[in-house]
């Protein structure tokens, strides 16, 4: 019995240690100013193949041009993203540099987690961001992330054939919404539909921020983050073109993919799509022929009149750990990466088809010659949609679910529109009291 | 009765159960072969318009999928055994032996069951983190080896094993040991077969603890690499499809070999 | 059944159950007490567990007494968090959705699994081989890939509406309706856990002798009655463990309806689990205290439900030690 007893725990004992020298020792890092080579950490939020590509290429180039920094990249899924940072942040292992949305600033900033980057930048540099683009990064004077791309969340894109073979003309697209929605009855026929939209309250809510700025002038809250504002008139003419599209069948009912995914419009299923300048990307790498086929034009605003905000600027940017203990070396592949001279930014848009904007004037003029950025479909966006964008809100999410929610409920059932609006404005004035939300707005 | 009429029922109700849960593993496997926007069109086809091999040749010389292939399966058997270990000797503890406190430490064991995953995941990378346990193997499998389920699962089933041969064996002078392992365990094989398999499925399609605890190439596993084929912007299903089907290869292979230990006669025989 | 017969059969149950009672902890003779024994057995397990689970949870407990932040100092809140979960429609009615989820997808998937397993019992041996491996592989899908597939089937043009359409009804919009949101994603769910279910209860079914059935059958017994007045009382301690582990686990589910639908539409298939993943999705210390302390007023539903349903069954070997 004793030797069994003695056995087992030994084996017990062995399970443990070999559990524990498979840890390791955490060598020490490296301190910031001793010259030995310092290992800075860059997390990318996982995005179609050629970003990730950009980033390894260019991560791989800074690495063995120096070596005195050595950046790591991890990519991380988009699903797991908030648990993966939060979990690294709670252990004191966030990373150094991560992408930010620009959405995330406003969020991040007032809790701390992000560090300004007016010292370890060049003034040029940041100087060089278009002056509306900056704003986007800058809460009390300071800049807290670094601008890489913008895109414009609202576009439409429609099929010039079918178009012509409906009997309308492909030159002059809908430029209301009650245009729009001539045009998705006239192309709804067989199996194919009028268009691709957003069908569900996640994608809703944060689609048509664009929108609402155009219909009310404002979104969901006012300025100063101390009231809800759903129960202005104008969201309900919104869910009411929504709901349109929807009941009369002029979009899929039952849509298989995400809303951001350009896979129906490709395949035929509908004639247009309502989507972000991401998906010219898509289509110029994945559909070349469908791209024949394809104009795009700034989505229809309520009124028609001309340059009017109908898409939010969103887009993706570089941040570094507030808690970083290399500010001066993550600032410096910062800024080697993003800001520094014009070649790999140039390279950046060239490989994504243009699909994305610059946020650099130098950058800007530097396109001009490139061959692919004169595309007109580009010129489109860019002259028509991007110069008119409104910064994406800074506010919770839960606000825009609430208007999100109460589209939804628009276009899924028949219920009064005052109400569900009233429903959606108790629901934001509930969030800003639990948040206190109040006064907090960062970029007032 | 077994006559025709019977055996013809027989055969359609199997096919039918084969058909209602083989048809959309078969559409998985065969969506490998099409193209990328084709694997989602929306007139619903089983068969590839062309048979693209590309995908899943892709995927088969893909150095680290392949290795992230070999480290999983490795890891899901050492997982398999140190979660069987674990549960059935706490399940035998329980359901035969008394010892002080016993009820206290069931009821810790048992109160595990309900815990949502949520509630924990932040503090226990915590610990895993503060006892230097990141990227390494021992991260995923050791937190995950202890089951109250699964022990619970053991415990019933113990239970029900009468207490003559037990009674007899420490008569003759066996220790609590021996009669675990040269009684209990070789009349348990069905349960551990069963048992056996939900533990090397739980740790094959694990997917958040992973990605949340291993950065290290080296030791990746086979989930989080198939969550890198997906994005929002546009996802290449039929990559995806060519993927999930050679990953699930092993676990099929597992499968046809253990199956057959779960048949009859695997008791003492019943009453006396 | 002739009630001589019904009678031998019930006092068979009773006798075997009565070997199990024979067993109480005041009947354990001296001799067979191992406290040591006992202790190096559960070692493993419960320093496992407490280290990585009990542990862990405490700290939750206390963490969710403050607005937590990494960054800054945490603010101490107390109950807080506890009013602000409690008081949110959208919290109960995930619970009611999950709860829902659990009463489609647990009952079902046991049924289906029990006549499978029954039939599985009847068969030769290798169309059984055949048909174990069958049932198991679902399992082998992960629910992403689940999730993709039914979304097909679910499309308006596809499988299921073609289904519809040969018998001449009407196509639906199974994931985007309100009322058909739940159960169409409740179908996958039963999909990828039936195999484990089944097999479970094979091995259930197998250790009951045949000798019961055979002189049943002797009697003129039918199929249910063969199955009501054997089967089920016999597989009782499995039946409950199934209920309460499925319970516990439909509940939780979390994949399938981020996939399928998002928690749409108008949240009717938002479980709980989804509605924590998405109040965590904006990462301020509001957020990260709120969904945590959502999920740990899970925990307590769940461990209440679980506990009704053990008493329910009344199953005394379950609960006591």
């Amino acid at each position: 019995m004793q030797k069994k007893h003695s056995r087992m725990m030994l084996a017990a004992a062995g399970i443990v240690v070999a559990a524990l020298a498979t840890t390791g020792c955490a060598t020490g890092a490296a301190p910031a100013d001793s010259g030995e080579k310092v290992t800075v950490t860059f997390w990318q939020q996982q995005m179609e193949d050629f970003q990730q590509e950009w980033y390894k290429k260019n991560v791989d180039a800074y690495n063995a041009s120096q070596d005195k920094i050595e950046v790591k990249l991890e990519v991380v899924p988009a699903d797991v993203w908030p648990q993966k940072l939060a979990t690294a942040q709670a252990s004191g292992t966030a990373p150094d540099i991560t992408t930010i949305n620009y959405g995330k600033i406003g969020e991040g900033v007032p809790n701390g987690e992000y560090l300004a980057l007016d010292e370890v930048l060049p003034a040029a540099s940041l100087d060089d961001l278009k002056p509306n683009i900056r704003e986007f990064v800058t809460i009390d004077g300071k800049a807290y992330a670094y601008p890489v791309n913008v895109e414009a969340s609202k576009l439409l894109y429609y099929r010039t054939d079918l178009v012509k073979a409906a009997g309308l003309d492909p030159n002059s697209p809908p430029k209301t919404w009650d245009d729009l929605i001539v045009w998705a009855k006239a192309l709804t026929q067989g199996n194919v539909q009028g268009i691709a939209e957003a069908a569900n309250a996640t994608d809703l809510a944060w689609s048509t921020w664009g929108l609402q700025w155009n219909a009310c002038d404002h979104t969901a809250i006012d300025d100063d983050w101390a009231e809800g504002l759903a129960t202005d008139p104008c969201f309900q003419e919104l869910a009411n073109f929504y709901r349109t599209l929807y009941q009369d069948n002029l979009m899929p009912q039952s849509p298989k993919t995400g809303y951001s995914d350009p896979a129906p419009y490709i395949n035929g299923e509908v004639a247009m799509m309502d989507n972000g300048s991401w998906a010219f990307a898509s289509l110029k790498a994945d559909a070349p022929d469908v791209l024949a086929n394809t104009a795009v034009a700034a989505f229809p605003s309520m009124s028609g009149a001309p340059s009017e905000t109908t898409a939010t600027l969103g887009g993706w940017a570089l941040a570094i750990d507030s808690k970083t203990k290399y500010a001066q070396q993550a600032g410096d592949f910062v800024n080697w990466l993003a800001a520094d001279g014009t070649e790999r930014m140039v390279d950046y848009f060239t490989i994504s088809n243009f699909a994305r904007f610059t946020a650099r004037t130098s950058v800007e003029e530097a396109l001009k010659g490139v061959k692919g950025a004169d595309d007109p479909i580009v010129q489109t966006i860019s002259n028509d949609v991007v110069s008119f964008a409104k910064h994406e809100p800074a506010y919770p999410f839960d606000i825009s679910m609430a208007i999100g929610t109460a589209i939804e409920t628009a276009m899924k059932t028949d219920t009064d529109l005052g109400a569900a609006f009233q429903t959606a404005d108790d629901s934001i004035n509930d969030v800003i009291a639990k948040q206190s939300l109040a006064g907090a707005n960062p970029f007032k | 009765m077994h006559g025709l009429p019977r055996r013809v029922a027989s055969a359609i109700l199997v096919g039918l159960i084969a058909l209602s849960v083989l048809f959309p593993l078969a559409w998985m496997a065969i969506a490998g072969f099409k193209g990328r926007n084709e694997a989602v069109r929306s007139v619903f086809q089983f068969f590839p318009d062309v048979w693209r091999f590309e995908n899943y040749a892709a995927i088969l010389s893909d150095g680290p999928f392949l290795k992230a292939l070999l480290v999983t399966f490795l890891g899901a058997l050492v997982f398999t055994a140190a979660s069987l270990t674990v549960n059935t000797f706490a399940a035998y503890a329980f359901a035969r032996l008394d010892f002080r406190g016993k009820r206290f430490w069931w009821l810790f064991c048992i109160t595990t069951m309900f815990i949502p995953g949520m509630a924990v995941l932040l503090t226990s990378f915590l610990v895993v983190a503060q006892l230097g346990m990141l990227n390494t193997f021992a991260v995923l499998v050791i937190p995950g080896a202890a089951s109250a389920a699964q022990m619970f699962f053991f415990r019933q089933f113990y239970l029900g094993f009468p207490m003559a041969i037990e009674d007899a064996a420490l008569l003759d002078g066996a220790t609590r040991w021996q009669i675990l392992l040269r009684v209990f365990l070789p009349q348990s094989y069905a349960p551990l077969v069963v048992m056996g398999l939900a533990s090397y499925l739980a740790y094959w399609n694990a997917y958040v603890w992973p990605i949340l605890t291993i950065s290290d190439p080296n030791l990746v596993q086979i989930m989080q690499l198939l969550g890198n084929f997906r994005s929002e912007r546009g996802t290449d299903w039929a990559l995806l499809m060519a993927g999930s089907t050679i990953a699930a290869l092993p676990t099929v292979l597992l499968l046809l070999i253990f199956q057959r230990f779960i048949v009859n006669g695997v008791r003492i025989a019943g009453l006396k | 059944m002739p009630l001589a017969q019904q009678q031998v059969l019930e006092a068979a149950v009773i006798a075997r159950g009565r070997k199990r009672k024979r067993k109480l902890r005041e009947d354990v003779p001296k001799h067979l007490r191992a406290n040591r024994t006992g202790y190096l057995l559960i070692a493993p397990m419960v320093i496992i567990l407490a280290v990585f689970v009990i542990w862990p949870l405490l700290n939750s407990f206390y963490m969710s007494a403050f607005e937590i932040s990494f960054y800054k100092e945490p603010k101490f809140v107390g109950l807080q968090f506890y009013l602000y979960v409690l008081t949110s429609a959208e919290f109960w009615k995930s619970i009611g959705v999950g709860l829902y989820y659990a009463v489609l997808v647990v009952p079902t998937g046991m049924l289906l699994a029990l006549f499978i397993a029954t039939f599985i019992k009847s068969l030769s041996k290798r169309a059984a081989s055949f048909l174990k491996v069958t049932v198991y592989l679902p399992a082998v899908v992960s629910s992403v890939i689940a999730s993709q597939l039914f979304i097909f089937i679910y499309q308006d043009h596809g499988v299921a509406n073609w289904l519809l359409s040969l018998i001449n009804s009407g196509p639906i919009n199974w994931l985007n309706d309100p009322t058909t949101a739940l159960p169409s994603v409740a179908l996958p769910g039963i999909w990828l856990g039936f195999g484990i279910t089944t097999l479970i209860m094979l091995a259930g079914l197998l250790d009951i002798p045949d000798s019961y059935y055979e002189s049943a059958q002797l009697d003129g017994a039918g199929y249910f009655q063969r199955m009501f007045y054997i089967t089920i009382p016999l597989l009782k301690n499995v039946l409950l463990y199934l209920l309460v582990t499925g319970f516990t686990l439909a509940i939780q589910m979390l994949d399938l309806p981020l996939l399928m639908t998002g928690g749409g539409p108008l949240g009717s298939t938002t479980t709980p689990n989804l509605y924590i993943f998405n109040a965590f999705r904006d990462r301020t210390p509001y957020a990260t205290s709120y969904s945590l302390t959502a999920s740990l007023l899970l925990f307590v539903v769940i461990g209440a439900v679980s506990l009704l349903l053990f008493r329910l069954i009344r199953s005394d070997k379950a609960v006591d030690a």
